[in-house]
């Protein structure tokens, strides 16, 4: 793809945000453009082709290495929230607790409007605080998830 | 009793002695030659790699930085049927022989791969069949290691390994009779002495036993003394030892050659060195070279004396051939094949010292030094080739620009770089200074300068936190500033143009670096809060609760600007900067993986708003020249910053994809006419333009709105009005006064589509 392409994909996106909204006078782009929405599988075959990779690590209790394809496929596609939201889950399996709770928040972060994916972070977060002890951030936590239907 | 009698007996007595003597001797050559022989391990240096290359269909690079890559690993441009490590063109892209390897994760083998570009992205990568591939690993780059006291650098290899062409050549040239004599050669000797009788100089003589004794046990002084106890031990050794593991042993010993600082040691590493293969795959010709180095490596150097290394080569294939081991047929070929050496540059102990320095830091948090220059462990980085060459390219061309421009001052300006990418931390490339070889002061990590402006941020940020008080319209006072604290001087802070510009926006302080607005700000936030926010950035070193450090009278290293910046970036989730990906034992055993690490530090609301007004910096503040560099589109976020004097110039900012922190200056501190903007900037600028980067696009959090303001008076704007900017604000706290020219109509309109536009969204669940 082109650089030129890229832009215009950004620009699309951002259009896309401000559908009902007028465009603004013409200038420069003011601000930072909403999330694309996420698919819900990459179309990148390289990425799809780790998670595969990392679902069957983690099914198979290979905490690590599904980690490291997770990552590997960050470095490919750093805003898919779903990347982030498998990392956070492979987490709270090798009880990396705080770090499971921070990953999700990251999905979070880039989940745009998909609400079931934020909910399941939320739900993400939930299991991280119970297991570190932090009951009522837990409750919070699943309240959150419901409060995304 | 006789005098006969008594003289025998003393007689015995001195025989008994020496007897005693020799024999205690040979037990502590025995055991000397015993347990250093068989305790020796060769010293293995940690191995250092870059990130591997990973192709797959939507990568973004063109095409000429995979040749780049490929030709940086040894790969040859033409085919070559039965092995690895070549490429060749085709038309719509490259044909790749991919070496075999074995990753952290798991070995990948060798394979042939087709790569097909469209502009500067990976259109497909395929297999030999046509069948897509999903990712392909390149081999990492090797760039370096840490390396035992002499820098002695070896790949160990296995006698099986070793082609039996460059045995029988070695053993044609150096010790014909090595597989019948016992450590030590007569016959050798005896030729030797004729050949020295003769006039053709003096030759070896030693056999292979006696050269590994004396590289393994003694010093290289010539006497008669160690001659003989290198023969005694060379015996020895061969009483003990089989001709294969003495071989082996000896293959793995001999020097053949220097790189820079780094001496090539074994014939395995050798062969990697100036074939760019492994030692399987070695040809007749190439082996035959090697051996004739053995003799010399620096007076046969085939870099530097290609002539003479060709002679001492067809030389060693005449030997070999009159041996018998070689046919006339494979002799005249292999007489006929040129040199074809690797064609890759010196590299010493390290292409790029300045990175090295920092994954050997981070690795000796977990790591032994000894066990780091001696265990063999391979070391994945994140080191980006492609980013440090770029890096390392535009520095030195930028500065020799400014030294010859004398705008700045005296020559001999020094700069350093750091870029990670804007996720994970990953430092893809670091620059301690111009001359990217000096291993010596490392500025990206060591030099603690003045960071000027770089801090207001967290200035603005902790501000932004509170958007009941603080949005990015907010009237701030740009007048004069005292402030005044017992014990210190009156602090008056000046701007840099000289000039006070009253009421501002919040967002035109940061944009213009107004230092009064700022110190006034920051003060009335409270310091300490400040110095939190800059110390839950990511900033470790503790910093005086002054008020003149609100305005950067810190000091700090590139190295710490980019983590600071580095959670800014990734939208308030700080990641440790990490240099090393994982580490595996010599077989590829793993040992430790350092993952992806985050911590929310910020909430997604205040980040946004910061990086909207440092987008606004390089928009219409001081970092405006960056459109020489790089289109509005790809709406860079940044800050420049100057220091008293003009003493240190910085840059730093982030793109969709990387981070980059500048620093130039002079290592003597002196005053300059430098400014981030005319020097750092530039720097950073031509970088970024150069790696192609993905405009910024941050995730819009909940908790954000966006309106339409007009930019002369902060306040609401409508369609009416020109030039109206598009703003973000914590819900709830945009302005609710109409600028002068919406009309009342127009911003009721405009209120009245956002509720339907979020109605509309709730409906279609957007």
């Amino acid at each position: 793809m082109t650089r030129r392409m890229r832009y215009l994909l950004a620009l699309a996106a951002l259009i896309g945000g401000c559908a009902i909204v007028q465009a603004p006078a013409p200038g420069p782009i003011p601000e930072p453009a909403a999330a694309p929405a996420p698919a819900a599988r990459s179309e990148n075959i390289a990425v799809a082709s780790l998670m595969d990779g990392a679902s069957a690590d983690l099914a198979a209790g290979r905490y690590a290495n599904a980690a490291a394809s997770l990552e590997r496929a960050l470095r490919i596609e750093p805003r898919n929230p779903r990347l982030w939201q498998e990392l956070a889950r492979v987490r709270l399996k090798q009880g990396e607790y705080a770090q499971a709770e921070s990953i999700a928040a990251r999905s979070n972060s880039w989940a745009g409007d998909d609400n079931r994916l934020r909910a399941e972070n939320w739900r993400l977060i939930a299991q991280a605080r119970e297991a570190r002890g932090d009951a009522s951030g837990a409750r919070a936590a699943l309240e959150a998830a419901e409060r995304q239907r | 009793m006789s005098r006969h009698k008594k003289l025998w007996r003393y007689l015995c007595f001195a025989f008994l002695t020496v007897a005693l003597l020799a024999a205690g001797f040979a037990l502590y050559l025995d055991f000397r030659v015993r347990s250093e022989f068989e305790g020796r391990r060769f010293a293995l240096p940690a191995r250092i790699y870059a990130r591997p290359l990973e192709l797959h269909a939507g990568l973004r690079i063109p095409q000429a930085d995979v040749v780049d890559e490929l030709r940086e690993a040894g790969y040859r441009e033409e085919v070559r049927e039965g092995e690895p490590g070549w490429f060749v063109r085709s038309t719509d892209g490259l044909e790749i022989a991919v070496r075999p390897f074995v990753f952290w994760d798991g070995a990948q083998p060798a394979k042939r791969i087709r790569v097909a570009f469209d502009g500067g992205t990976v259109a497909a990568v395929r297999d030999a069949d046509g069948k897509d591939l999903p990712l392909t690993r390149l081999e990492p780059l090797p760039i370096g290691g840490i390396y035992p006291a002499n820098n002695e650098d070896r790949v160990l290899v296995r006698l099986g390994e070793v082609p039996k062409h460059l045995v029988q050549a070695l053993v044609a040239t150096e010790d014909r009779n090595f597989f019948a004599h016992h450590g030590f050669d007569l016959r050798g000797m005896a030729r030797a002495v004729v050949s020295f009788l003769r006039g053709n100089g003096l030759q070896g003589g030693s056999t292979l036993t006696q050269q590994l004794v004396k590289n393994f046990f003694l010093t290289p002084e010539r006497t008669l003394r160690r001659k003989l106890t290198e023969l005694f031990m060379a015996v020895l050794l061969e009483l003990h030892y089989s001709k294969e593991e003495i071989l082996e042993t000896y293959l793995n010993e001999i020097y053949l050659g220097q790189d820079r600082d780094r001496a090539i040691h074994g014939i395995g590493l050798a062969s990697l060195y100036y074939f760019s293969k492994p030692v399987e795959q070695l040809s007749l010709a190439e082996s035959a070279l090697l051996v004739g180095m053995v003799k010399g490596p620096v007076f046969y150097d085939p870099y530097r004396h290609p002539q003479r290394a060709l002679e001492r080569r067809n030389l060693v294939l005449r030997e070999t051939k009159d041996q018998g081991f070689a046919t006339l047929e494979q002799y005249t070929v292999a007489r006929a094949a040129k040199l074809e050496l690797n064609q890759k540059a010196a590299m010493g102990t390290s292409p790029h010292p300045a990175f090295l320095e920092l994954v050997h830091r981070q690795l000796r948090r977990d790591y032994d030094e000894a066990d780091l220059r001696s265990e063999g462990l391979r070391v994945f980085t994140t080191l980006d080739p492609r980013v440090q060459r770029a890096a390392e390219r535009v520095l030195a061309r930028k500065l020799e620009q400014f030294d010859k421009d004398k705008r700045f001052g005296a020559p001999g300006l020094e700069g350093a770089i750091v870029v990670t990418d804007d996720h994970a931390g990953e430092v893809q490339a670091l620059v301690g200074g111009r001359d990217v070889r000096y291993r010596g002061f490392n500025r990206a990590l060591d030099a603690a300068r003045p960071v000027g402006s770089l801090l207001k941020p967290a200035i603005y940020l902790t501000a932004l936190a509170e958007p009941a008080r603080y949005t990015l319209v907010t009237q701030i006072d740009d007048g004069p500033f005292v402030w005044k604290s017992r014990g210190a001087p009156d602090w008056q802070p000046a701007n840099y143009d000289k000039k006070f510009h009253g009421e501002v926006q919040l967002r035109t302080a940061l944009a213009q670096s107004y230092n009064a607005a700022s110190a006034r700000l920051g003060t009335e936030l409270g310091i300490e809060r400040v110095l939190a926010t800059v110390k839950r950035l990511g900033v470790e070193r503790p910093l005086r609760p002054y008020a003149a450090t609100l305005l950067g009278a810190v000091e700090l290293s590139p190295l710490e600007v980019a983590q600071m910046y580095q959670t800014i970036a990734s939208g308030g989730f700080r990641a440790p900067l990490r240099a090393i990906r994982e580490v595996t034992t010599q077989d590829g055993r793993p040992l430790k993986r350092y993952p992806l690490a985050v911590e929310q530090a910020f909430p997604p609301e205040p980040m946004y708003l910061l990086t909207a007004a440092m987008q606004g910096v390089v928009r219409e503040g001081t970092a405006q020249s960056m459109k020489n560099w790089l289109p509005a589109e790809s709406a860079v976020a940044g800050k420049t910053g100057t220091t008293d004097e003009q003493r240190d110039a910085w840059f730093a900012g982030f793109t969709g994809d990387r981070l980059g922190v500048v620093w130039v200056g002079y290592d003597d501190n002196r005053a300059a006419h430098l400014s981030g903007g005319s020097t750092a900037l530039p720097v950073w600028g031509e970088l970024m333009a150069a790696l192609d980067p993905e405009p910024l696009v941050l995730p819009k959090p909940d908790g954000i709105e966006s309106v339409l303001i007009d930019p002369q008076s902060g306040l609401r704007a409508d369609g009416g009005c020109a030039g109206a900017l598009e703003l973000p604000f914590a819900q709830g706290s945009a302005p609710a006064e109409r600028a002068p020219c919406a009309s009342a109509v127009g911003v009721a309109v405009e209120q009245v589509k956002e509720r339907a536009k979020s109605w509309l969204e709730r409906l279609f669940g957007r």
